[in-house]
């Protein structure tokens, strides 16, 4: 019988009932034949790896992360708690020791969601991520964590989330923003004043192969890995990339999926995008199963994949050698944050750092208009503000303690929410208190 | 009149029921001792007893079940089997290799039922030249996907065999195909199952003819013949020739039915059943046994065979007692019958007869075995008694919090429904089996829960076997891009219109199965059929619905035919 090298424990939430249209790519039918074929192989009869049910997600694990806006309630169905829910569980599979490595192959997916949220966009409205991750900072302490997410496409609102955030190492690696959805992740996004290099993207040019990619990840991300001696790797396990994927332009395998999460060995893996659902899905997440339990994947392929017609030019393995040579250098020995007037990633002005988003929420066809603020302690990560308005609410306001904060930026974070209420110009008010596990909302 | 037979480890129980009047009436009972290597003679033996106060031509029906397939892989007494699997990519299917002539061929079928690989003709050709060669006459065909679609082993069955029917041929005995194994997704299950089917099948067959015959010889030709299964219900002996796999582990099921039709179980509840040498423990959920999700192990390997959920711990009457150190213990060895039944060492029987809770055979040689063991490890006799049983009351009652626990933190499904969210929590334990009065108290001593044994206990087993009726399940998968329908388990396909929806599914599932059991003889209530699971999803190519894709599943529920007021 085979055995597991690596115990590992696998979250499956189809969500069989929850789409955002019948013919849309995030649909119900999209885990369908993953399961078929994971039954199929019969890998639940692997000694070693286990199915769970998953956990649903409370408003509290919402929004010790999120400024949801009108309220939590309105933007979050019950298909994101389970969701969030089923990330929460794989947590704490790893986290308990029950089993070394985890899986939470659910939907709807997560890593375009940022700090605040109005709605969906790119099919995302909770972080999933962001909300296990901070689960677990809240049940186990503080944690260094690596995110590598390996979506085809950016991880913009995982980065959003992280951007301030030193302890938490995001690394995106993507197909190029300028010929994809959302249009972000270029090199100069290195992280807010307090965390610069702790965001790194790795644009990938449309066609690279299992070589590229392999390559991107020895040569980029696990030196930095091994620097950063992170407590917990996460992989935002986003399958697009594939051949097959109908909504981009990348050559990735299932045997390369496979291969690069044998490299990575992440802790935890969290289901992301892949919209293949009958010719790639069911056989890169079978690959993904079989790497992280250490159990062999050498047979696992597609049925239409031979590597010699989808192998990358010479012109895009030039390309990314490139990439290779200039990328580790912006963790390594990140240059000076510029907060003067003509940068593009915020301005110091006093005491506070400050920049200005406009966002807009593709699948909810929401704008909204955003000044995020971080007060520049010398003590700790600092309070952060955040004013927005949208298409969907007036002026709203968050306020949030960091964990870790100082006694001085979370009396400031108190009196901040109070001077709000007393003003009365912000129409829903919501503040995080990570030092003290408050979380409290106002203007209901 | 309905007969019923148990053929246990110890023993071979039989019952014959008169169900003409209002009361279900235990017309007739006995228990004789199994022979291992000539069960049929165990079986004749019980019946001739049985008939001596009965009127053979009342009896309609002989319901059995019998240890002989579980013996004959424990021992490994099977036959040599040729399997030949189509596997296409994945895990590598060496990794399930049950025997010595398995052949990968390099066809392929994906999840849809798409042949992405043809069969290569000559290299089955090959492989079955192999294990012609090895002297092999039973085949198993194994494909992934199989049950989606099963070109490929159809194809395997035709060139194994080179008739047009399913019976023997100058080219093999038996073939067994993977899809006909049932509809569930499982490829290495499928593998193990089918392995397992062919390897017993001549013996089982053997069997089953010999049964029929020794029936015919007594003058009973007219008496319907059923196989009792793991999963509580039975099948009709001409179809259990071809599915001989599911007659393994039949045993338990035939004690959870007993039960079933001896009380009126509506709450979650214990059933014990405590025999010579272990006790078997089941749990109901809302008066409903347990199922294994998947379906039960034989040996390391995980089959698609349905069964009732049971747990076995080496505790039973003829446990003998030991003392390690301070601590007095009984089981999980049998070394021989009981003192007061001839043997030599010591047993928890022994121990109750001393007690005082059951007087069974030589009382006197119980006690005085119980006093020299006592005497050897400086005890006195009725404290090494008291602890023995008290050992053997605590050890069941902790194997069963450990299954309970167990089902409550994995998903199980009840007989019928997946319970979501639902612990099981007690109120009530069954006893039944030899020791069962005997341990009444002392069990309940450490459940703390209403404790009931009912009448004809000791004989619970072959009751329920007579009062079991007969279960099938399927699975339909229709497809309606490819306007498809396929039930694996009766190897039944048909086109179907591009408007057919998850109705039509429902509906053709129990009219198929309703169909089936009516050929195997079956009459079959419409409302005995019932739909367990159902659900279709649409199938988008581009950004337009293309098609249906719909799976539906039906079973018979297993349960008794008729309660026997206790």
């Amino acid at each position: 019988m085979l055995k597991a090298e690596n115990t590992l424990g696998i979250i499956f939430f189809p969500a069989f009932d929850w789409s955002i249209s019948p013919t849309h790519p995030e649909r119900e039918e999209r885990l369908l034949y993953t399961q078929d074929q994971l039954r199929e192989e019969g890998i639940f009869d692997i000694e070693g790896i286990g199915e769970y049910k998953p956990g649903v997600a409370e408003t509290e694990d919402i929004e010790r992360v999120h400024f949801c806006f009108p309220e939590t309630s309105s933007v979050v169905t019950r298909s994101h708690l389970v969701s969030a829910g089923g990330a929460i569980r794989a947590a704490e599979l790893v986290m308990t020791g029950e089993r070394r490595k985890s899986f939470a192959l659910v939907r709807p997916p997560g890593h375009h969601a940022m700090k605040v949220v109005h709605g969906s966009r790119g099919f995302c409205t909770i972080n999933i991520e962001a909300v296990m991750i901070e689960w677990i900072r809240e049940h186990y302490g503080p944690k260094r964590v690596a995110i590598i997410d390996t979506d085809c496409h950016h991880g913009d609102g995982t980065q959003d989330v992280y951007w301030h955030d030193p302890d938490t190492l995001f690394i995106s690696m993507h197909q190029d923003g300028r010929t994809l959805y959302p249009g972000t992740g270029f090199p100069q996004d290195l992280g807010g004043p307090a965390a610069m290099g702790r965001t790194l993207n790795i644009p990938l040019p449309p066609n690279t192969s299992d070589e590229g990619f392999l390559m991107a990840l020895e040569r980029i991300v696990m030196p930095i890995l091994e620097d950063f001696k992170p407590d917990l790797i996460i992989n935002s396990a986003g399958q697009d990339n594939h051949f097959t994927d109908p909504i981009t332009n990348m050559n990735f395998s299932a045997q390369g999926y496979a291969a690069l999460n044998e490299i990575l060995q992440p802790d935890i893996a969290v289901l992301e995008g892949g919209y293949a659902i009958q010719g790639a899905l069911p056989y890169v997440n079978l690959g993904i199963c079989l790497a992280m339990a250490g159990v062999d994947y050498s047979q696992v392929r597609e049925p239409d994949y031979s590597p010699e017609q989808w192998k990358q030019d010479a012109r895009t393995t030039a390309y990314i050698e490139q990439l290779c040579e200039a990328l580790p250098e912006l963790y390594f020995t990140p240059p000076p944050f510029d907060g003067s007037e003509k940068s593009k990633q915020g301005i110091i002005s006093g005491d506070w750092f400050i920049r200005h988003k406009d966002i807009y929420y593709d699948t909810d066809g929401i704008s909204e208009a955003q000044i995020e603020m971080v007060y520049q302690c010398p003590h700790c990560r600092g309070l952060m503000k955040y004013e927005t308005r949208s298409t969907n609410n007036p002026l709203c306001l968050g306020i949030e303690v960091p964990q870790g904060a100082c006694r001085a930026c979370k009396d400031l974070g108190y009196k901040m929410v109070e001077e709000a209420q007393i003003k009365g110009q912000y129409r829903y008010i919501q503040f995080i208190n990570r030092r003290d596990k408050d979380y409290l909302r106002f203007g209901f | 009149m309905l007969l019923g037979i148990d053929v246990g480890g110890t023993h071979t129980d039989a019952v014959a029921l008169d169900l003409s009047g209002p009361r279900v009436e235990v017309a007739a009972s006995c228990k004789v001792p199994t022979k291992h290597d000539d069960l049929l003679s165990s079986v004749t033996e019980a019946l001739r007893i049985i008939l001596r106060d009965i009127d053979q031509s009342l009896i309609k029906q002989l319901n059995l079940s019998t240890t002989l397939s579980t013996n004959a892989i424990v021992e490994g007494r099977t036959e040599d089997v040729g399997l030949l699997v189509s596997a296409g990519p994945g895990i590598d299917p060496y990794n399930f290799q049950p025997c010595r002539d398995f052949h990968v061929l390099d066809g392929s079928i994906d999840h849809r039922g798409n042949e992405i690989k043809a069969l290569p003709m000559r290299q089955a050709e090959k492989a079955i030249a192999s294990c012609r060669k090895n002297g092999v006459r039973v085949f198993a065909a194994v494909g992934k996907f199989s049950t989606r679609n099963p070109r490929h082993e159809n194809l395997i069955r035709r060139m194994v065999c080179q008739c047009t029917d399913e019976g023997a041929c100058e080219g093999a005995d038996f073939v067994t195909m993977g899809h006909e194994q049932g509809g569930a997704l499982n490829f290495p299950r499928r593998v193990a199952t089918s392995y397992f089917n062919c390897a017993v099948w001549r013996l089982y067959n053997g069997f089953a003819t010999a049964v029929r015959r020794s029936l015919d010889d007594m003058g009973m030709s007219h008496v319907t013949v059923n196989m009792l299964k793991a999963d509580g219900g039975t099948m009709p002996l001409e179809a259990s020739r071809k599915i001989p796999v599911q007659s393994i582990f039949s045993g338990p099921a035939a004690s959870v039915m007993g039960i079933i039709a001896l009380c009126d179980i509506v709450h979650d509840s214990v059933i014990l059943d405590i025999g010579g040498t272990t006790t078997d423990i089941a749990v109901f959920a809302d008066g409903a046994p347990l199922v294994e999700r998947d379906g039960i192990s034989i040996g390391s390997h995980p089959t698609l065979v349905q069964a009732l959920k049971v747990k076995s711990i080496g505790i039973g009457g003829d446990s003998a007692i030991s003392v390690i150190g301070e601590e007095i213990r009984v089981g999980p060895h049998r070394l021989g019958p009981s003192v007061c039944q001839g043997g030599q060492r010591p047993t928890l029987t022994d121990a109750l007869n001393c007690t005082g809770a059951c007087a069974l055979g030589n009382m006197e040689a119980s006690k005085k075995a119980i006093a020299d063991f006592a005497e050897k490890h400086s005890l006195s006799p009725e404290k090494l008694a008291e602890t023995a049983v008290e050992y053997a009351a605590r050890a069941i009652h902790k194997a069963t919090r450990e299954l309970v626990d167990e089902i409550n933190s994995k998903p199980v499904y009840t007989i019928h429904e997946l319970l979501e969210g639902k612990r099981v929590v007690p109120r009530k334990v069954y006893l039944m089996g030899g020791p069962a009065e005997a341990m009444k108290a002392d069990l309940f001593k450490q459940f703390r829960l209403s404790t009931d044994v009912p009448s004809n206990y000791s004989v619970a087993n072959a009751i329920g076997a007579a009062l079991t009726r007969t279960t099938w399940e399927l699975e339909l998968f229709a497809d309606t891009e490819r306007h498809v329908l396929f039930i694996p388990s009766l190897s039944h396909r048909e086109n179907i219109p591009t408007s057919y929806t998850e109705k039509d599914a429902r509906k053709d599932a129990v009219n198929n199965l309703t169909i089936h059991l009516d050929k195997l003889g079956v009459f079959l209530k419409p409302e005995d059929a019932q739909i367990t699971s159902s659900s279709s999803f649409n199938m988008v190519k581009g950004y337009d619905m293309v098609g249906r894709n719909i799976r539906v599943k039906c079973q018979v529920r297993p349960g008794v035919v008729r309660k026997i007021a206790s």
